[in-house]
C-alpha cells in the first residue's frame, strides 16, 4: 500500500467515522443546527471503493451517524476512493449520486447549512473562543472528535497501530468537569470501541477541571504536564494506556490539520 | 497525622515550566506521580533514608532517588573520598590513576568481568553494550523482552514514540518475559542474525508487577545463547549490588557475556560501566564510544568507597532484610484493613500493588496518601530500600501506612 494510498484511507475513515459523528451532539446542543433539521426526514449513504462507508440519518430533530451501510437509504453518494471523499470534505470535489436524485437540490442547498455549521464549530478563533456557548461547544465536539479518531487511527495508521497494539483491555474515560461532557473508549481484544459519556470503574481516566481547561487541552493550547502537575488535569488509573491514547491523538494532526 | 502541602514546590515548578519542557521530564516528571498533588516536585535536602522537600516536609525515601541512593544520602565516607579527588583533579585532560583502581575493582568483585568501561548513565552503558555485540558478532538484530527498560534512546524506546523512527528498532526483536519458547522460535526464525540478547535479571516493568525468572529459564538462554552465538547482555542497571555484589547474575546462577551497571556503583555520584568477558574485550576496544565527563575521577572514588563499603556491610544482605520486614509489616496492615497489598520482585527493590482494584486507582491513591504523611511511595515504580533504612524508618512507615489505609477505606467504604 502506497504512503498516499495509506494516508487517504486514514483520513477518510476520520472524515466519516469522527468529524460527520459530530454532526450528532451539533443537532441535539447547537440550537441554530437544531432549527435547520428539525423537519428534515433523510438518510445518506456516504460509500468509498475499497474503503470506509457510513450514513447519517436526520429525523424527528435527531441526527444519527453510523458506521457500515443502512438498508434503503434516501441518498446513495458513491465515491471512487478515500482521496474522491476528503476532496469533498474539503469543498474541492463531488459525489457520485446512486440513488435520491430528486434530493441532489437537498445536498447542494440544504445539507450544506450543517457542514458549514460543523466547520465553524471545528474551526475555532480566539475570538469566537470568547465566548462560553462556542467554547462549550467546540470542546464538546473536540472530545468527541478525539475519541472518535483514536479508533481510526488506532486501527489504520501504521504508527497508531503500533501504539495500539500495546494497549490492555480496559475502558478509558475522558470528561469535563463537573458534569461532562465525557466520552470513553474502550480497548477490547484489539478492537478500540469509543462512546460518549461516562462508565463504571474505568481502567484509566482523565478528568479536565472545567471547561476552559479542557478547550486550552484539547486544542493543544496547553502544556500538558504543567495540566497534569499542577491538577488542571487529572488522569488516574493505568496511566500507560492514557500515554497511549495519548500518542495515538497526536497522530490526528497527520490527517485533520 | 499531620498531611503536607506543596505549596513552594508548586510555585518553582510553574517557574520550571516557563523555561524547562515539561518542567521536570523523563522518569522525574510529575505525571506518573497520582494524583501529583500528593507529591513534592523538588527536594531542599537529604540524609541517610529521607530527603526535606522545599516546603520543609520530611520524608522517608523509597524511591533512593530511583536506584542511586544505596547506602544513604551524605554517605560520610563516600562523600569524603569524593571530596579527596576533587581536592586533587576531577576533570582534566587524562584520566586519573583511580580509573585504573575503578576497573580493578570491578574486575575483582564482578564474577563475569574481566574488564570494565566506564560512563555516566545506563543508557550509556546499555547502549555500548549493543554496539559491542554488533561489532563481535557482525550481527544486526537484538532481542529484547517486552516492557523491559534499558533507558532512552531511540533503540530503547516503544515504537510510536515521538522522535522515535522506524528504523530505530528495525532490527529488535520483543518477546514475553520468561518465555524461552518464544526465545528459541525467534532464534530459529533469524538465524545467524541476533547479535545480542539484552534483559534485566528480571522482569521489572513500570505499571505491573515485577517477576522473576522462571527455575531454569536463564540457564536455558545461556545455553541457547553460547550454542548460537549470541552475546548475552544483562542490564543490572537497576538491580546491581542490590541482589549480589558479584553481579545480580549470580544471585540467579547464570554467566551473561556483558553486564551494565550503574545508580547503586556510585550513591549519586554520576557513573555507570560496562564489564565483560574476555572475549569481547578486543570488540569492546575497537568501538569508539566516549564522553565529555566519562573520565571524571571523584565519581569513580565515590564508586570505589561505595563498592568498599557494600561489601564490608554485605549491603545487599542488609537491603533484602529490611525490604522483606517492609513488605511484611505492609501487607499484614492490608490484609488487617481487608485489602490484598501485593509485593514482587526482589524485597530490596519491591513492585507493591493493591490487588483488590486492578486500575490502580485504590493502590494510587494508598500510596499518595503515605506520601502526604511522609513515606515517599510511588504507585507505578519498584521501590528501593537502602542500607541506611532503619527498623525505625519502617515502624515509622508502617504507622503512616495505616493511616493511610484507614483514608482509602474511609474514601471507598466496601467498594473493593
Amino acid at each position: 500500500m502506497s504512503h498516499d494510498y495509506a494516508h487517504s484511507h486514514v483520513k477518510a475513515c476520520l472524515n466519516l467515522h469522527a468529524v460527520f459523528k459530530n454532526l450528532e451532539d451539533m443537532v441535539a446542543f447547537d440550537p441554530e443546527t437544531a432549527e435547520i433539521v428539525k423537519e428534515w426526514d433523510i438518510s445518506i449513504q456516504f460509500s468509498v471503493l475499497m474503503g470506509p462507508k457510513a450514513w447519517i440519518g436526520f429525523k424527528d430533530g435527531i441526527c444519527r451517524v453510523e458506521r457500515g451501510e443502512k438498508s434503503d437509504p434516501t441518498v446513495r453518494l458513491f465515491f471512487v476512493s478515500s482521496a474522491h471523499l476528503n476532496k469533498m470534505m474539503d469543498g474541492k470535489g463531488f459525489p457520485i449520486p446512486l440513488k435520491g436524485f430528486k434530493n441532489l437540490g437537498f445536498l447542494s442547498k440544504d445539507f450544506p447549512k450543517v457542514t458549514n455549521r460543523l466547520e465553524y464549530f471545528l474551526k475555532p478563533t480566539d475570538a469566537l473562543l470568547a465566548d462560553p456557548d462556542y467554547l462549550a461547544m467546540n470542546t464538546r465536539l473536540s472530545l468527541n472528535t478525539a475519541a472518535y479518531a483514536i479508533r481510526e487511527i488506532g486501527l489504520h495508521d501504521d504508527i497508531g497501530k503500533l501504539v495500539a497494539g500495546r494497549v490492555p483491555n480496559g475502558i478509558v474515560v475522558m470528561k469535563i468537569l463537573p458534569d461532562g461532557p465525557a466520552v470513553h473508549i474502550a480497548f477490547e481484544n484489539n478492537d478500540i470501541l469509543p462512546g460518549k459519556g461516562e462508565v463504571n470503574h474505568p481502567q484509566a481516566c482523565m478528568l479536565m477541571k472545567d471547561m476552559a481547561t479542557a478547550n486550552a487541552f484539547m486544542n493543544n493550547k496547553m502544556d500538558t504536564f504543567s495540566a497534569i502537575a499542577t491538577g488542571a488535569v487529572e488522569i488516574r488509573g493505568q496511566i500507560p494506556m492514557l500515554d497511549a491514547l495519548s500518542l495515538i491523538l497526536d497522530r490526528i494532526q497527520e490527517y485533520l490539520a | 497525622m499531620k498531611t503536607y502541602t506543596y505549596e513552594a514546590s508548586q510555585a518553582l515548578f510553574k517557574r520550571a515550566v516557563n523555561v524547562i519542557p515539561c518542567g521536570i521530564y523523563g522518569h522525574f516528571s510529575p505525571a506518573p506521580l497520582v494524583p501529583p498533588t500528593d507529591y513534592p516536585f523538588y527536594v531542599s535536602r537529604a540524609r541517610g533514608s529521607r530527603f526535606w522537600d522545599v516546603d520543609g516536609n520530611e520524608f522517608i525515601d523509597y524511591m533512593c532517588a530511583y536506584g542511586p541512593m544505596v547506602l544513604g544520602y551524605n554517605f560520610e565516607a563516600v562523600d569524603r573520598a569524593a571530596r579527596e579527588q576533587y581536592d586533587l583533579v576531577n576533570c582534566a585532560s587524562a584520566p586519573s590513576p583511580v580509573m585504573v583502581e575503578l576497573a580493578e575493582k570491578l574486575v575483582d568483585l564482578v564474577t563475569v568481568a574481566d574488564w570494565a568501561f566506564f560512563a555516566k548513565n545506563g543508557g550509556d552503558v546499555t547502549s555500548y553494550a549493543l554496539m559491542v555485540a554488533r561489532s563481535a558478532t557482525g550481527r544486526k538484530k537484538i532481542v529484547m523482552f517486552k516492557g523491559g527498560y534499558h533507558g532512552v534512546a531511540p533503540w530503547c524506546q516503544a515504537p510510536g514514540h515521538h522522535g522515535v523512527m522506524d528504523d530505530d528498532y528495525r532490527n529488535s526483536i520483543f518477546i514475553n518475559w520468561n518465555d524461552f519458547s518464544a526465545f528459541e522460535r525467534v532464534v530459529s526464525e533469524n538465524k545467524g542474525q541476533i547479535a545480542g540478547l539484552i534483559s534485566t535479571p528480571y522482569h521489572h516493568p513500570a505499571f505491573a508487577d515485577s517477576e522473576l525468572p522462571a527455575p531454569g529459564f536463564w540457564r536455558k538462554v545461556e545455553k541457547l545463547c553460547r550454542q548460537e552465538g549470541i552475546v548475552l547482555i544483562i542490564d543490572d542497571v537497576r538491580c546491581g549490588f542490590r541482589l549480589d555484589m558479584r553481579g545480580s547474575n549470580e544471585y540467579f546462577d547464570f554467566k551473561p557475556d556483558l553486564v551494565c551497571f550503574c545508580k547503586a556503583i556510585g550513591n549519586g555520584y554520576p557513573i555507570s560501566a560496562l564489564v565483560g568477558a574476555d572475549a569481547l574485550k578486543n570488540d569492546a576496544a575497537k568501538v569508539f564510544y566516549t564522553g565529555s565527563y566519562w573520565f571524571s575521577a571523584a565519581p569513580m572514588r565515590a564508586a570505589i568507597a561505595t563498592l568498599d563499603e557494600l561489601a564490608k556491610i554485605d549491603g545487599p544482605k542488609l537491603m533484602q532484610q529490611i525490604g522483606q520486614q517492609l513488605i511484611d509489616g505492609l501487607c499484614g496492615l492490608a490484609k488487617s484493613h481487608g485489602y490484598d497489598l501485593k509485593a514482587t520482585g526482589a524485597p530490596s527493590m519491591p513492585y507493591l500493588r493493591i490487588t483488590n482494584d486492578d486500575s490502580l486507582m485504590l493502590h494510587q491513591d494508598w500510596c499518595g496518601e503515605c506520601t502526604r504523611r511522609g513515606a515517599y511511595f510511588t504507585s507505578h515504580h519498584n521501590w528501593f530500600v537502602s542500607t541506611a533504612h532503619t527498623e525505625e524508618d519502617v515502624k515509622q512507615t508502617l504507622e503512616i501506612a495505616d493511616e493511610a489505609f484507614k483514608v482509602i477505606k474511609q474514601k471507598y467504604g466496601d467498594q473493593f
